[in-house]
């Protein structure tokens, strides 16, 4: 990642603290608008620089972000989660394409009646068969989708009229309905149906976004932009804004300079040293947004050379704590985000249901750190470095060459070990290489970036003994049989309040067994031109209401002008 | 010459198959690969990448993979990018047209400037005009080309903000101009770009000029046109600068190739949809069937460039004889 080197790290400082200034001052209520819409206010365009391209336009296939929110916009779901993302029941949950539905007496099926108004951008009406269809892609292992995982709960899916799906369970569980609304985006039959699964990956058809979400795709070209348009006659209501244009640019750099060339409305990954841009900015502003981001420094609890046997370091509870207490994980947060760090307080992002920041850390005392090392029989050698029987106290900790934040934390944690007798060296690696490590557990440390479901589930398959292994996500292979037990009951329990309170009792213990350091949530900072107004951004994407977002009519610039016009 | 030329098209497929096996089993041995690089989500698990990778034949033995690749090959099949999920052939044929209108303008306008201050230069060795022009190219020659690139953008397209930071057009008004604004669109695209590709080359070209027109200028066929009454400048346009040419007619012939690959951090920093970034971005992907064609078809240009410059100055010089 570059940085722009024009700014003195004096002027990054100033404006930070002015950039938080200013977020005390409004309260973050910077994340919803406090004015509304007129009926003058519908049109405009909003351009969004991003540095990846989209891989797919089929949502059962997203891997990336930009397919993620490129989908979301084309696609509607049966219901939308609510804004609290709770995912126990269907407390919340907003209609989409079902206008209404049912639950069976013995909560096994549901039966969802699709709003007859409903039609793909082609036209043709929304149908029963197409949600059936829909769940059958996802579930067809020949397709190999990732949310096939997630899914695993659905059993099948009936139609009883043109527009009634009756949805069957394998088992009653408090997260059903949001495995089914959450997880399945509802895709036409009638495009895709003739093309085998198999194909469906590689199809062109793939690729012409026909949906039914508030918002049409106008034209894909691949890695320069994707355009689209408002679609007028949407069952849920015209979206404000005329059209959305993904503006794709080849990395982070050229992308953030099209933003400040007024080339872009929006950039999303502002970076600290980005803020003072905004100090005498009349045009831009930067706006706070929420995410399920967060990073952790994972220890491998196998030996990667030897993957049946326990690390001999961090397979050590002692050693582990030991190594948390050594990290002022404050002052890490201020050095490397200034004002703009948000701590992190367990495996969970605050933004998560099941969150609870007032859970009880590990604290930062590098004393208590030497002397549970010491009684670990961990002495120090005449280089300084801990060795025991004969082994130093030496590791390596895994990152991205990509990331430049996770870089620089490394460095900054390498420095913390090495005050307690510890060597650890970061193994800076491409992306490819890094997840390849990670796939294979074949790392130490690894600085792991995590971005959670909503739900509970995802909690269970990164940090769950059940989740260790190619089945899984827990890639640390961190396992104690009472977060099992925690995670169980609390994906089980039909109670809200139930849930929270075995994942509390989850993360607590999982806090204890520090498996890892946490280390930071990802401030989420977008670059906004001042004429946009955001409406309702959600953890789970900033871009959940981008159909409500608008621009006053009086501060319409010349591409907001443009209309509706089809493209010539 | 129908024997070299047979000699030197045979020698050139032999240094594409050697160069293109080489890539595949480089980039296959490179950790990662291109399944786990694309699904890169949390909520993926190893055993759909596992499923992913045995569909699309990743899990079979590198020879199988490579001996399956040569054949679809041969039959003009390039194979399936991961990372666009497209075609091969589709990808290229977006990237190539962009690469080859950024690098031909760059190009042409880099060995026009070059030539002209290079003829400049030797005009009056020695002279302060010579020596000046001598330092500056100096320094544009030492600059490194990424931070030029980076500089230009920030300076006319950031600070004084006259032409666009990126992209080939505008991503939201272009559709909606009249042809002569497209043309006048795309134009400005290519300014910067353009710019930067021309100063780096231009600088070298100018250097090679001067000295080979230095080096003809004393020989005995410059006197006798000098004394038969020819002007100096008649004389260096008529008889000195064809015979400088012929180093510039090799370099050219090595340039094509260069511009080819070595605009990516031009197309980089412009976020040029071109072929360099492509491949870039392909090994990165570790999109195998990407990288692999695209190293292929760059050995070929370069095989074919540099067969084009030794009949280029075999035409342009008498005294060769080919074969």
């Amino acid at each position: 990642m570059s940085r722009l080197s024009w700014l003195s790290a004096r002027r990054t400082r100033s404006a930070s603290l002015c950039f938080f200034a200013t977020l005390a001052v409004s309260g973050c209520k910077g994340l919803e608008d406090t004015k509304s819409a007129g009926p003058a206010d519908v049109g405009g365009t909003l351009v969004i620089s991003t540095p990846s391209d989209a891989g797919t336009l089929l949502p059962t296939l997203i891997a990336g972000i930009t397919d993620r929110q490129v989908t979301d916009l084309l696609y509607d779901r049966l219901a939308d989660i609510g804004d609290d993302l709770n995912s126990v029941g269907d407390k919340g949950f907003k209609p989409q394409l079902a206008e209404r539905w049912e639950w069976a007496a013995d909560s096994l099926s549901i039966v969802f009646h699709i709003n007859p108004r409903a039609r793909w951008h082609d036209g043709v009406p929304v149908r029963a068969s197409d949600v059936r269809f829909s769940v059958n892609l996802i579930k067809d292992r020949a397709l190999a989708s990732p949310a096939l995982p997630l899914v695993t709960n659905i059993d099948s899916v009936s139609v009883r009229d043109s527009v009634t799906a009756v949805a069957w369970f394998k088992k009653r569980t408090p997260a059903q309905f949001y495995d089914l609304v959450y997880q399945v985006s509802i895709v036409p039959e009638h495009v895709l149906g003739n093309t085998p699964a198999a194909q469906l990956r590689d199809a062109e058809v793939g690729r012409r976004g026909i949906g039914s979400g508030r918002f049409r795709l106008v034209t894909w070209q691949p890695g320069v932009k994707i355009e689209l348009v408002a679609d007028t006659g949407n069952y849920r209501g015209r979206a404000k804004l005329d059209r959305v244009i993904f503006s794709i640019a080849p990395d982070f750099t050229a992308a953030l300079t099209r933003f400040f060339a007024g080339d872009a409305d929006l950039f999303e990954l502002l970076k600290t040293e980005q803020f003072a841009r905004f100090a005498n900015d009349t045009v831009r502003r930067m706006q706070r947004y929420p995410t399920l981001a967060y990073t952790t420094l994972t220890m491998n609890m196998k030996d990667p050379k030897s993957m049946g046997q326990a690390h001999p370091i961090f397979g050590d509870r002692a050693v582990r704590r030991a190594l948390t207490m050594a990290v002022d994980r404050t002052a890490m947060l201020r050095n490397a985000f200034d004002t703009a760090g948000l701590p992190l307080f367990g495996p969970f992002p605050r933004g998560a249901s099941v969150a609870d920041t007032t859970l009880p850390q590990i604290a930062y005392d590098t004393t208590k750190a030497r002397a549970l090392l010491d009684s670990a029989g961990w002495t120090v050698g005449p280089d300084g470095v801990r060795i025991r029987n004969g082994r130093r106290l030496e590791f390596t900790m895994s990152v991205p060459s990509s990331s430049a934040l996770r870089k620089q934390y490394a460095v900054l944690l390498q420095e913390a070990f090495r005050k307690i007798g510890v060597s650890a060296t970061p193994d800076v690696s491409d992306f490819a290489t890094f997840m390849s490590k990670l796939n294979n557990g074949a790392f130490d440390m690894q600085l792991n970036n995590y971005v959670p479901d909503p739900g509970v589930s995802g909690f269970k398959q990164s940090w769950s003994t059940a989740g260790i292994g190619k089945d899984g996500t827990n890639s640390g292979s961190y396992s104690n049989p009472l977060v099992d037990a925690m995670l169980d009951s609390a994906t089980a329990t039909f109670d809200p309040a139930r849930t929270r309170a075995y994942a509390r009792r989850a993360f607590e213990t999982i806090i204890e067994d520090a498996p890892g350091i946490w280390l930071y949530e990802t401030p989420a900072v977008m670059g906004l031109d001042k004429r946009i107004h955001p409406v309702g951004m959600r953890a789970d994407g900033y871009w959940s209401h981008l159909a409500d977002w608008w621009i006053p009519a009086s501060q319409r610039s010349a591409r907001d002008k443009i209309g509706l016009r089809p493209t010539p | 010459m129908r024997r070299y030329l047979a000699a030197r098209l045979l020698q050139a497929l032999g240094v594409v198959i050697f160069v293109t096996t080489f890539a595949f089993v480089m980039i296959h041995l490179a950790p990662g690969d291109p399944i786990a690089a694309a699904l890169a989500r949390p909520n993926i698990t190893e055993a759909m990448r596992q499923e992913l990778r045995a569909a699309y034949g990743l899990d079979r033995p590198v020879g199988e993979q490579y001996v399956r690749w040569v054949a679809n090959t041969a039959r003009g099949n390039l194979g399936f990018s991961f990372s666009h999920r497209r075609p091969v052939r589709d990808v290229f044929a977006d990237a190539l047209p962009n690469t080859l209108l950024l690098s031909g303008l760059g190009l042409v306008l880099s060995f026009a400037i070059g030539i002209f201050v290079g003829v400049v230069q030797a005009e009056r060795p020695g002279s302060g005009r010579d020596r000046w022009l001598g330092r500056v190219l100096l320094v544009l020659y030492s600059v490194p080309d990424f931070w030029l690139a980076l500089v230009i953008l920030m300076v006319f397209a950031y600070r004084l903000p006259l032409f666009p930071p990126g992209g080939m057009t505008d991503a939201v008004m272009y559709d909606y101009l009249s042809p002569g604004g497209k043309l006048l669109d795309r134009a400005r695209h290519l300014v910067l770009p353009v710019m930067t590709l021309a100063i780096l080359t231009a600088a070298g070209v100018a250097r090679f000029q001067r000295g080979a027109l230095l080096a003809v200028l004393p020989s005995d066929w410059m006197r006798t046109a000098l004394a038969k009454g020819l002007s100096w400048r008649a004389a260096v346009a008529r008889h000195a600068f064809r015979n400088a040419l012929l180093p510039v007619i090799t370099l050219f012939g090595l340039a094509v190739p260069a511009f080819a690959t070595g605009a990516i951090f031009v197309e980089k920093v412009f976020s040029w949809p071109g072929m360099g970034l492509v491949v870039v971005n392909a090994i990165a992907a570790r999109d195998y069937p990407l990288v692999t064609a695209g190293v292929m078809l760059l050995s070929v240009l370069v095989a074919a460039c540099a067969l084009l410059a030794d009949l280029a100055v075999a035409a342009a010089d008498p005294r060769i004889r080919l074969g």
